[in-house]
């Protein structure tokens, strides 16, 4: 017995750094994403409280670009506003006759406005801190878009913070499509620029142009159809000469990134439900 | 004894938050990556028992996991340099018995040990968060250019630390 005990004291450092090394191996090879605990990831009390402070002085630096994208996409908004304008007008007088209202339950995706507290690009597995949680109802698997594009899926959620899942994250992949056409691939990140991503596995039979724009294809109940993502920049072949690889530039700024919206989408557990039930048939 | 305690309290909460708040966002040319906090691992007391030199920096690196969302990468990096820091200083600097004060800097150890042993632990660092990175992306080439970068600009920011730091004595 005094042996043994002997000998757990000689080498108790070995011991303790097997322990280490366990715990830490335990926490960086717990591969879903999804299942993080919530006091060991950024979105916890004391660093959320800390990141909020800190963005409190540093989120006045990126503010004349965020003021551009705004600009931008104001004008672009004004201009749609005045073709719909016009577009409606021309309806109304068509169709007085029958002007029933629109059930409200139909409306199904709206929007939570959200302050980025904490962001990182240079990682390999990138995320954001955002300072709404479970208590403005955020629920994890929600999408998140800002004024530009889109930013990523919510992972982790606190009573008063929530992780994000960036698009710059090879663990996240995004289903997409080019506008206009109904072919999809998804897109992932490789990892060598915060402002470029892969959109893979596009039909080979299919000609693409540089430039066209990428948008979310709307197959899953995370975010709407049509939702801009990036353009094209090039096309490289994959392994499988079957299919085109597509090098995309993104339209969301991940290096600036300040205010983003929670998609919250009214429909997905009846979305959810009859997915299960096609599963149990 | 309380002095050092608190010395080193003070020291674990600076470096730490800077750690998060600044050097966590800078990325040099999109490869180097400053890990600053690890002085503090690099300047714990040799008279300290390893048991607690071990603890002391895998909190540490877990500190650093939780605000940078990189769970287990920087408590399993520290946790391995906490374990080989003295068997390095001991290859380096044998004749550890003449220590005028028991924390290694540029003024204990002498300028030509200090970086070396500064540099290889630097070096440890950086190969061993690198690699942990390349399960994710394997590139061999960018890893090596990451792990030089990152080791440089640590090292020379570290330097300049110690300067600092260990003037206060």
């Amino acid at each position: 017995m005094r042996n043994l005990l002997d000998f757990f004291l000689k080498y108790s450092k070995w011991f303790i750094f097997i322990i280490y090394v366990i715990i830490s191996c335990m926490l960086l090879f717990n591969g879903n994403p999804y299942q993080h605990y919530i006091y060991l990831t950024s979105a916890n009390k004391v660093s959320s409280l800390v990141f909020k402070t800190s963005s409190m002085v540093t989120s006045y630096f990126h503010l004349h670009d965020i003021n551009e994208d705004l600009q931008r996409r104001n004008a672009s908004l004004e201009s749609e506003v005045i073709c719909l304008n016009k577009e409606l007008a021309r309806y109304r007088e068509e169709a007085i006759a029958d002007s029933l209202s629109r059930d409200s339950s139909l409306v199904q995706f709206d929007f939570i406005i959200a302050h980025v507290i904490s962001n990182s690009v240079s990682r390999a597995n990138n995320y954001i801190t955002i300072e709404k949680g479970r208590l403005d109802s955020i629920k994890p698997e929600m999408g998140v878009v800002d004024q530009n594009g889109v930013v990523g899926i919510i992972n982790v959620v606190g009573d008063h913070s929530a992780r994000i899942i960036s698009l710059l994250n090879p663990k996240m992949r995004l289903s997409c499509k080019v506008k206009g056409r109904e072919y999809f691939g998804s897109l992932v990140w490789d990892g060598k620029s915060p402002h470029e991503a892969i959109l893979e596995e596009m039909p080979r039979h299919e000609k693409f142009k540089k430039g066209d724009t990428i948008v979310t294809s709307g197959y899953s109940a995370v975010f709407p159809e049509g939702i801009p993502v990036g353009t094209i920049i090039s096309h490289e072949k994959e392994h499988d000469d079957n299919f085109y690889a597509l090098r995309i530039k993104l339209f969301t700024d991940f290096t600036t990134l300040s205010t983003v919206r929670v998609i919250r989408n009214n429909m997905k557990d009846e979305l959810m439900q009859l997915q299960e039930g096609e599963e149990n048939d | 004894m309380t002095k050092t305690i608190i010395q080193f309290s003070i020291l674990f909460i600076v470096l730490v938050l800077l750690q998060a708040m600044v050097f966590n966002n800078i990325c040099l040319f999109n490869v180097a990556v400053p890990f600053v906090f690890i002085y503090f691992i690099v300047y714990l007391p040799l008279t300290l028992s390893a048991n607690w030199v071990l603890t002391l920096s895998f909190i540490a690196g877990l500190s650093v996991d939780i605000f940078a969302n990189t769970q287990g990468m920087n408590s399993l990096a520290c946790t391995i340099i906490a374990m080989s820091r003295h068997s390095l200083l001991h290859f380096f600097f044998p004749r550890e018995d003449e220590l005028s004060i028991p924390e290694p800097s540029i003024r204990s150890l002498g300028q030509e040990i200090y970086m070396k042993y500064l540099f290889t632990v630097v070096l440890l660092y950086c190969t061993t968060i690198f690699i942990i990175e390349a399960f994710s992306f394997f590139d061999i080439w960018r890893m090596l250019l990451r792990i030089f970068c990152s080791t440089l600009l640590t090292f020379l920011l570290l330097l300049g630390l110690d300067s600092v730091v260990s003037r206060h004595d």
